[in-house]
């Protein structure tokens, strides 16, 4: 197990983490645009002061150049400092947002299984039921709508029409911090990036369930006189569980990019409007800095999933 | 339900008559929306976002201010005088003004903050503003160890001189003063990562409490302000999501908030809310490469302006927020001139039979064409905002009408200042936000690395020139009237529309101008000092 874990991350990871990072340092180095060009719009700014910026900012190496030298900072455990006239370190900033990005990338999670695998229980016990049908197409709906679009619903239904829940943003200034304040400010966001994985989770619930429950095992336990209860929740579905966590390691990656489009709607105090800030006006090294931390996450989550699935399920062994 | 509400109404009425007639009160905190967080970077010759600029014009207090009117005010400054030649200005200091820390701000601070700003491994942005200052070019690169032009003349008392005058010297020096006790000793270059940036220590009415990320800055007044403690207790600028602003406005939890066009019917409605339309410094064009030979005849760029349709451009596409340009000094400034202004209304005819008798004849496909030159260009649109793109549309379709092919080409912001940079456009759309003083040289001088369109006219340049060594305003007022004439005939951008700014303020904040110029309601941010809550 542990070699199967080290070569995981020395044959696997790291190289292709070395080869993310050069793909992607490459295509924003070439991309139109440069990061002294917000400057422009300065008053009475001279070319000179651009040109100076540039070469503070090390934008005049060449590429392999830039990208060495980004690299040896980074195995040396720095991310550089953001080219904004703050000038801070790259880390700073992403540890500042973390903790915000986590809460709600977890709590959309955590409504993904609390709620997706009740519902599609439900719809797996009863199938072709009004109620499975139901169920099925407002999955559909779930898988299909924007992000952007529910969120600006459910900020129109619920903080504007029924004023019971804030409009995004966090806690004001001098607002006590409570758990219940946290729940407010946190529902609507973690519904609207949740909403993906609560109908993926449901549709995959169902199906998984489905194909449990026609097997020869669980004829063999109805025969014996079982209940029907006993039978779909104490046999069927924990075999039914199984593929559902495969599941989990591969939505973590969809969950922190969709966190950058939902923070943005909510201005929720995470990373993603760092990151699209960043896009925006080629801030380099705060661009290179999330991307590698979603990279080395998206990794450690795949990871993790192969492991859990090895303890879920004695029978699958790593060598 | 009528007879009730009339009581009510009259009653309402009353209280706040009766609390507006007792005057300033203490207390309160105040909200000031933000949709972009600042960054921490809260020093004043060091920021380059604007929102960053918000937070030091409260913490720091510069020489002068920027009044309503657009005219320089004293602050640190009680008072100034320039030289007979108009070539020193000397500045008088206020006495026993203080840090937050409690240290007096002195003629010292003033040298070093402008003196900052001239090092050679000075970081920031704002060097052009102060590059006519004597000595200012050698000190920057590192020729020379001191700038003559920079002279502290005793505590309270400092001499700025340039090589000749320059008119728009007095308003630039806004700047907030820092406190030299405490930075001195870090290098220059070193300056911006230093702590200081993140809490800052000025002598403005605000202290700065804390900043988080992404969420809001606190500030608290200055109990010892030397031009007296503000009324309100608190100051917070509290970002909000741009789409939920409407329902932070409604539901009271911001009290001051710049909101966009589309908002506007929304947020007009909401009772306890006043907004303020008024016109901001700047203004949006349509930009013609005048490299090319088929732009470089005035009649075509003439033609193109009376062919296209700018006033249904600001009355249905703006929905009647902005006022159609044809020059770029803005309304708002006292340089601005009607006089001798041709507005080109909108005249297809006109524009077709000034493009015929110009030569131009439709080709095999109907566009016009002249001596191997054709009238197919494309229009450069940066994306991201709908009113532009629509905007390009209605360009596209009335140049057809002219015999003109327009192909539009939507880039993303930075995409297309590269191509603009590059001069590999024919036309472009963007816009220019201005500074307090109209001299229009950093833009408009053949020599200016802004001037986009390639304009290059001799007179104008001599009027560039004039404008900026003239220190009498009246005399000054006719040499920039001269210049709009001038660019107003010529038009190497064709101008499309002025901006509006759309302020949104809460019933309770009292103390505001009602009346506001370019400036707001809360005059920047000066306001702030002395605006008060009803309880």
């Amino acid at each position: 197990m542990w070699r199967y874990i080290v070569r995981r991350i020395f044959v696997q990871g790291i190289p292709v983490l070395l080869g993310f990072t050069f793909v992607l340092y490459f295509v924003i180095t070439i991309a139109p645009g440069s990061p002294v060009t917000h400057l422009r719009g300065v008053p009475n700014i001279d070319e000179e002061t651009i040109a100076r910026r540039q070469a503070q900012l090390g934008l005049n190496d060449s590429f392999p150049v830039q990208y060495v030298k980004w690299l040896g900072r980074v195995l040396r455990g720095d991310l550089g400092l953001s080219f904004d006239s703050s000038r801070r370190p790259v880390s700073e900033l992403i540890l500042e947002r973390m903790p915000a990005t986590i809460l709600l990338s977890a709590s959309s999670i955590v409504l993904g299984w609390v709620i997706g695998i009740p519902v599609g229980i439900l719809s797996a016990r009863y199938q072709y039921s009004a109620l499975d049908y139901v169920i099925t197409f407002l999955a559909f709906v779930g898988i299909s709508a924007p992000s952007f679009f529910f969120g600006l619903l459910l900020l129109y239904v619920f903080a504007a029409r029924l004023n019971v829940l804030p409009a995004g943003g966090f806690f004001l200034a001098g607002e006590p911090r409570t758990l219940v304040g946290y729940v407010q400010y946190l529902l609507l966001p973690s519904i609207t990036l949740g909403l993906g994985s609560i109908a993926g989770i449901a549709r995959y619930m169902r199906s998984s369930l489905l194909e449990v429950m026609g097997q020869d095992f669980l004829r063999t336990a109805r025969a014996k006189g079982l209940s029907e209860n006993k039978v779909v929740y104490k046999h069927a579905l924990r075999n039914a569980l199984l593929p559902i966590l495969t599941l989990m390691g591969f939505t973590i990656p969809s969950i922190f990019s969709g966190a950058v489009i939902v923070e943005n709607i909510f201005a929720w105090p995470g990373l993603g409007s760092l990151a699209i800030q960043a896009v925006n006006e080629r801030n380099y090294p705060v661009i290179m800095g999330i991307n590698l931390m979603f990279a080395v996450l998206i990794f450690l989550g795949s990871l993790i999933a192969d492991i859990s699935y090895a303890v879920v399920d004695p029978r699958i062994r790593y060598e | 339900m009528k007879k009730l509400l009339l009581p009510v109404v009259v009653f309402c009425l009353l209280f706040s008559a009766v609390a507006a007639a007792q005057g300033p009160v203490q207390g309160g905190t105040f909200r000031y929306a933000l949709t972009t967080n600042p960054r921490g970077m809260f020093n004043p010759i060091l920021n380059t976002e604007v929102y960053d600029g918000y937070i030091n014009s409260v913490v720091y207090d510069g020489l002068i201010y920027i009044d309503e009117n657009l005219e320089p005010q004293p602050k640190i400054a009680k008072s100034w005088e320039f030289s007979e030649d108009g070539l020193a200005l000397t500045f008088y200091l206020h006495q026993g003004v203080k840090f937050h820390d409690g240290v007096e701000l002195t003629a010292k601070d003033v040298a070093y903050t402008y003196k900052t700003i001239l090092h050679p491994e000075y970081t920031g942005v704002r060097y052009g503003d102060f590059s006519m200052l004597v000595g200012a070019e050698d000190y920057h690169n590192g020729l020379a160890d001191q700038v003559p032009g920079i002279k502290v003349v005793d505590d309270y008392t400092i001499t700025f001189t340039t090589s000749e005058p320059f008119a728009p010297l007095l308003s630039q020096f806004t700047y907030g003063i820092l406190p030299s006790h405490l930075l001195a000793h870090i290098p220059v270059g070193e300056l911006e990562l230093a702590d200081f940036n993140r809490h800052p220590i000025g002598s403005g009415p605000f202290k700065f409490v804390e900043f988080l990320t992404d969420q809001h800055v606190l500030l608290e007044a200055n109990e010892d302000y030397f031009f007296g403690r503000p009324n309100i207790d608190t100051l917070v600028f509290q970002r909000v999501a741009e789409d939920a602003l409407p329902i932070y406005i409604r539901q009271g939890r911001v009290d001051y908030a710049e909101i966009s066009p589309e908002n506007y019917l929304e947020v007009s409605s909401i009772p306890g809310i006043d907004v303020y339309v008024y016109e901001a410094l700047s203004y949006n064009y349509i930009c013609f490469n005048m490299r090319q030979p088929r732009f470089a005849d005035p009649v075509v760029r003439q033609a193109i302006t009376y062919g296209f349709d700018r006033e249904t451009y600001v009355e249905v596409l703006r929905e009647g927020f902005g006022i159609v340009a044809n020059a770029p000094i803005p309304m708002a400034s006292w340089a601005f001139t009607s006089e001798g202004i041709n507005e080109y209304p909108y005249d297809p005819e006109l524009a077709a039979q000034m493009l015929a008798e110009a030569g131009w004849k439709p080709g095999a496909d109907g566009v016009l064409e002249k001596e191997g030159m054709r009238l197919e260009f494309e229009l450069l649109v940066p994306e991201g905002t709908r009113v532009n793109e629509q905007m390009a549309l209605l360009f596209q379709q009335n140049m057809e009408e002219i015999g003109i092919k327009v192909n539009l080409v939507f880039m993303e912001f930075s995409a297309a200042v590269d191509r603009v940079d590059a001069r590999q456009f024919d036309t472009f759309t963007m816009g220019w936000s201005l500074s307090v003083d109209p001299d229009p040289y950093g833009i408009w001088h053949s020599t200016s690395p802004w001037n986009d369109p390639g304009f290059y006219n001799e007179r104008s340049d001599e009027l560039l020139e004039l404008g900026r060594r003239e220190t009498d305003p009246a005399k000054r007022k006719e040499i920039y009237a001269e210049w709009q004439r001038l660019i107003n005939h010529e038009l190497p951008t064709m101008f499309l529309s002025y901006g509006v700014t759309i302020a949104a303020v809460s019933e309770r904040v009292q103390g505001i101008d009602t009346e506001p110029g370019p400036l707001g309601p809360l005059v920047s941010l000066d306001k702030l000092a002395q605006i008060w809550l009803l309880q």
